[in-house]
């Protein structure tokens, strides 16, 4: 379906399974995992979208199948109204794909050769594809390293060339799968800059990540995603309301009738000890972490650390208990 | 057509850049001289100086399949286990010209082993290997390039459908140097083995190879060329549908790489 102003979404995902035999051999026959389990997702063209998720959440696979290197089980995928089953070839001109990572690269060329080569592969012509690997890689800040061969480059470093990589043929929709993974926060602010003059060009990203905090400043909208299951999509704004709700604030010293006490102030979840004997408070909405740190200064306790929420507390907080398991 | 020759040419050019940096891959081109040299002392400690053109050939042959076997056959494997086969899966370029292109490089590089082989025989064994008929055996080894592209197109998609095919790749050397009339003329085999190397495309090439060394007129030398073209066209059809076959199998299975 078309959104308001007339355009064909740039990713439109209905009822999309995908499963996985597990077996081994020619005649696979082993348990069936389910990665994706019935998933809608509609991402409209100029929208950075981002899937926010655990490992084993179903992210990689369903950038697979919208890059066509994997098929769906069921349901319908398609990218600017190409469906990614039969319309592969109008798919594949449309996006470019990040996966990110250590490996993808040919390490024995150099970051500009590499570039070169995926240039050609997406029909550009040797000097056309030649002066693209020069601007990407001045854009991605690899400029004065670029004809170093790529197995010498760190790996922020290389995560920076997959990003040239998938930009190379100036794709309609843009597939990020993990993209900041080991870079440092100079590339990881760089980074957010590209990722806001995509959003100028009005390039389509679908980024996938653990990171809520990227999350929160780089995207449009943000779907959780676990299970195989998209949880929620919200703008990102609730992830700054979550990070400072379910802050932690570990503290030291504190005696048992004190923690019972602060135990039941509002707005404080779950009390725990952590290994080397300090309390954890985990709170539940926001202002209480200050609160609660008032109250322990007024008590002479000053030996604390206020810390934001990892991505699985909040998941256990908004999905229960066993939102964080990898499933088998 | 002219996107299909275009993506030939990228994978060409970046065969070419990776080839001479990849030295294990080159190995053949390092013992090709140095067999050259074990057959050459044989022949010659024998007295038998008329299989030199044997000894030179054999070699340089041999040189020309290992390259294709190890370096042609692993190279579908070689991009899964790199990670770089899902995103080339996902470019719009098609997938058996590229991989013809980088074979094509592989192939032609592996002809430096004759000129080796060649050299080696005149600088340590002051032996010159004439070409009595060099048209025929420019020829001859045009048409054995395009055919051992084609077939080495099948290795590699074979090595990714079948994995058990894999452990039999280090074995399938020397049955081939035999049946490829690679070491000797086929016709000195016995009889019943024969019509089984009229079936490998290597036999034909090396026994025109060998013919165009040999100072007496060559018969149906066009046909026989004509006929090592068609094992060309041939294996390249079966390693498209190979190649194809691999691919929805991978894409079904979520296999395109190694996780």
């Amino acid at each position: 379906m078309d959104n308001a102003a007339g355009e064909i979404p740039a990713v439109d995902v209905r009822g999309l399974t995908r499963c996985f035999d597990t077996g081994s051999g020619l005649r696979k026959r082993g348990r069936t995992l389910v990665a994706i389990d019935g998933i809608d997702l509609r991402v409209d063209q100029g929208e950075v979208h981002g899937l926010l998720g655990p490992n084993g959440a179903g992210k990689t696979t369903l950038c697979k199948i919208l890059s066509t290197v994997l098929l769906p089980t069921a349901g319908t995928v398609r990218v600017l109204g190409h469906d990614v089953r039969t319309d592969t070839a109008a798919v594949r001109a449309a996006i470019g794909i990040v996966f990110g990572g250590e490996r993808g690269l040919y390490g024995r060329l150099t970051a500009r050769q590499n570039i070169e080569y995926w240039g050609s592969l997406y029909g550009l012509r040797r000097a056309a594809a030649r002066e693209r690997a020069t601007e990407l890689l001045a854009r991605v800040g690899l400029a004065d390293r670029a004809d170093e061969r790529v197995e010498g480059f760190s790996r922020g470093m290389k995560q920076r060339v997959h990003l040239a990589r998938g930009l190379v043929a100036e794709p309609r929709v843009l597939l990020l799968d993990e993209p900041t993974t080991g870079m440092d926060p100079v590339a990881s602010r760089d980074f957010r800059v590209l990722i806001e003059q995509l959003r100028n060009e009005r390039r389509t990203v679908l980024i996938t990540t653990h990171d809520m905090v990227e999350a929160e400043q780089v995207c449009d909208r943000v779907s959780f995603i676990n299970g195989g299951r998209i949880l929620a999509t919200e703008p990102p704004s609730v992830l700054g309301d979550w990070i400072t709700r379910f802050e932690r604030v570990d503290v030291a010293g504190l005696t048992e009738p004190l923690c019972a006490t602060l135990a039941g102030q509002p707005g404080v979840g779950d009390v725990s000890r952590l290994p080397d004997g300090r309390a954890r408070f985990e709170t539940t909405e926001t202002g209480a972490a200050a609160r609660l740190v008032t109250e322990l200064v007024s008590h002479g306790v000053t030996n604390l650390a206020i810390s934001r929420p990892s991505l699985e507390e909040v998941y256990v907080h908004l999905f229960g208990t066993n939102g964080m398991a990898v499933r088998r | 057509m002219i996107e299909n020759l275009r993506t030939a040419l990228a994978g060409a050019r970046f065969e070419l850049r990776v080839l001479p940096r990849s030295p294990g891959d080159l190995m053949a081109l390092v013992t090709a001289p140095v067999t050259t040299i074990v057959f050459l002392a044989i022949t010659q400690h024998a007295g038998r100086h008329d299989l030199a053109t044997y000894a030179v050939l054999g070699p340089a042959l041999m040189a020309l399949w290992s390259m294709a076997l190890m370096v042609c056959g692993e190279m579908i494997d070689a991009e899964r286990a790199g990670g770089t086969f899902e995103a080339l899966v996902a470019t719009p370029a098609r997938p058996l010209p590229l991989l013809a292109g980088r074979i094509v490089v592989v192939v032609t590089v592996s002809l430096l082993s004759f000129a080796e082989s060649w050299l080696v025989a005149a600088l340590v064994f002051s032996i010159v290997v004439p070409v009595p008929h060099p048209g025929l055996f420019v020829a001859a080894l045009l048409a054995t390039v395009l055919a051992m592209a084609g077939w080495a197109s099948i290795m590699a998609s074979v090595f990714v459908l079948a994995r058990s095919a894999r452990i039999f790749q280090n074995s399938l050397s020397f049955p081939f140097y035999v049946l490829g009339g690679v070491m000797l003329p086929v016709s000195q085999l016995p009889d019943w083995l024969r019509p089984v190397t009229r079936l490998v495309f290597l036999s034909w090439s090396s026994d025109l190879l060998r013919d165009s060394l040999n100072s007496v007129g060559v018969r149906y030398a066009v046909p026989r060329i004509g006929l090592v073209l068609g094992f060309a066209v041939v294996g390249l059809l079966i390693g498209r549908v190979l190649l194809n076959a691999v691919l929805n199998r991978s894409r079904t299975a979520g296999t395109l790489a190694y996780a």
